[in-house]
């Protein structure tokens, strides 16, 4: 499966994996256009800052043992055997939130605007040329690799 | 290799796909009461007319056809012959395995109150029957009655305010979801609710119900001496697991099928999962339950050691919490309990010498998945050199450099 591997001792916390995160999920959205300040304007992706550790990319890993697809009563989080990578269905999902609490990682997170849904990557599957946020680091951090399973 | 799996929910499901993942020419029997799968955590949204059947299932439409499952629904077990190795069904079939899976769940409790059991407009709110006897009542009922304030009472109030019903909670503990929250949690719940119309009665308890001539509990009795009329009752007061069909098999039970760590009974090749096995009542444990005994049932030898159950979520009306452990300290503990709180939050961590013990956050629950973990592994945290409030998973960051996943640094 494909994976976002990510080189920690490159990322230097610049956000653009962020900015594109959202403006890839924001309908006729672009780096110029986006407004960050929307409340509709949410990243799946974090990168987490303090002095001692620096900035610490957290992304979702799309797990091997998914602990999201555990624990979703709904049926809309589901782990894709051909893409390996754990798929989420809005129109399906009862927003109890499990998932983002059996998220070892704290990737998930309720949707700020309406708590009805759960904001979770999703490689940017529809986009041809994958994650945006790969494409957005001009520090090479985050690079999109084939893993073997 | 031929498995059947007695219960179509959390664990009966999860181990049907775990088998059917890694050895497809398995054969497979699903025996289940229901003839619909559904997901009992979405019944409210049943009843309140948010879905209708199909929206409160977890599988896809032809699960079973699409994996090669055999489905025997409305069908119940009845008897289990261990040594022949087979069980028979309601409808006397004899349906013969190799390795057998209980995962028959937990079945709703009325206290032996006079009247309650009697009363014929009393109901559980455990299962799609349950949630479709209950919609047709409230064609014509007007007040509604929900005995037990936990999870389950909760989502049964808050359906039926949203079919326009009159609700009355009664509860013995002093506040709503007393097992989850702590004193000012609840009252930010219980709160909502009364902004929706709901009323409460705490710290009391159903002494009598008196029937109507119709045989239906219609006025209730409680030890303040209040009372409470009801068109309809809804009993939220606990469940038992279910498995009165494995009486003469020989299967060790003590309030629950007992099961070793491998989740198998004392008879070999028989496992159990989820609800029955009475180690906790919550859904993600019952899925990795299923798919532990599944792996096992394939010749396997996983144990099941993700134990931890007091973890839950809670949303409703958008307000969210999560609550994990130990909330409610008791002073001879002598646990710290640190309080952390804005108009929009409430936050509180309970621990003892680096070690959290349990945690609530309500509001912005954002990536707070990382303190199951500090909790259910008892880590250390006094050497963090920061403020506990602001712990995240970035202070525990590392990354498995061959297969990129996250790994914990501790």
């Amino acid at each position: 499966m494909k994976r976002i591997i990510i080189d920690r001792e490159k990322c230097d916390g610049c956000l653009n994996c962020n900015v594109a995160c959202i403006s890839a999920h924001e309908e006729g959205s672009n780096f110029y256009t986006v407004n960050l300040g929307s409340v509709d304007s949410e990243t799946r992706n974090f990168i987490k800052f303090d002095a001692k550790t620096g900035y610490t990319p957290i992304f979702c890993r799309h797990c091997d043992e998914p602990e999201c697809v555990l624990s979703c009563m709904s049926g809309a989080m589901e782990k894709d055997l051909v893409t390996g990578h754990v798929k989420y269905d809005e129109s399906k999902c009862a927003a109890c939130y499990m998932c983002v609490m059996n998220c070892p990682y704290g990737v998930l997170k309720p949707d700020n605007k309406t708590r009805t849904k759960v904001i979770k990557c999703d490689f940017c599957e529809e986009k041809p040329d994958g994650p945006s946020c790969v494409k957005a680091c001009p520090k090479q951090a985050i690079e999109v690799k084939e893993i073997s399973r | 290799m031929k498995i059947v799996i007695i219960g179509a929910s959390a664990a009966g499901i999860s181990a049907a796909k775990t088998i059917k993942t890694s050895e497809p020419d398995t054969q497979i029997v699903i025996i289940s009461k229901e003839d619909h799968i559904h997901s009992r955590c979405m019944l409210h949204k049943y009843l309140g007319h948010e879905r209708d059947v199909k929206g409160i299932s977890f599988v896809h439409e032809n699960f079973f056809a699409e994996n090669n499952i055999t489905w025997l629904k409305n069908t119940t077990v009845v008897d289990l012959d261990t040594d022949k190795k087979f069980v028979r069904t309601n409808d006397n079939q004899a349906i013969y395995f190799d390795k057998l899976l209980i995962a028959t769940g937990a079945s709703y409790f009325i206290p032996p109150i006079p009247g309650l059991r009697e009363a014929k407009n009393v109901y559980g709110f455990r299962d799609l029957k349950d949630a479709q006897l209950l919609d047709s009542e409230c064609k014509t009922a007007k007040n509604a009655v929900v005995i037990g304030a936990g999870l389950v009472g909760m989502d049964a109030a808050v359906a039926l305010l949203e079919r326009g019903l009159k609700v009355t909670v009664i509860e013995m503990m002093n506040g709503i979801m007393g097992l989850q929250l702590d004193e000012k949690s609840s009252q930010a719940y219980q709160q909502l609710f009364e902004e929706h119309e709901a009323e409460f009665l705490l710290s009391d308890k159903v002494t009598s119900v008196d029937l109507d001539e119709a045989g239906k509990g219609k006025t209730i009795h409680l030890t303040s001496g209040k009372s409470v009329c009801a068109d309809v009752i809804v009993i939220a007061a606990g469940v038992r697991p279910s498995f009165d069909f494995v009486e003469r098999s020989g299967i060790a039970t003590k309030n629950a099928i007992l099961v070793g760590d491998d989740l198998q009974t004392n008879i070999k090749g028989i496992y159990a999962a989820g609800d029955v096995i009475g180690i906790s009542g919550i859904w993600p444990n019952a899925m990795k339950q299923g798919k532990i005994a599944a792996i096992n049932m394939l010749g396997e030898k996983l144990r099941y050691e993700d134990r931890y159950a007091l973890k839950n979520t809670t949303n409703f009306y958008g307000l969210t919490t999560l609550s994990l452990g130990n909330i409610n300290p008791k002073p001879e503990e002598n646990f710290d309990v640190l309080i952390r709180e804005d108009r929009n939050n409430y936050q509180k961590i309970v621990m003892k010498s680096g070690v959290i013990h349990g945690v609530i956050i309500q509001g912005n629950i954002n990536s707070t998945g990382f303190w199951q973990y500090l909790i259910k592994n008892k880590i250390d945290v006094s050497g963090m050199d920061k403020d506990v409030f602001d712990l995240s998973y970035a202070d525990f960051y590392k990354v498995d450099s061959n297969s990129g996943e996250y790994l914990y640094a501790i």
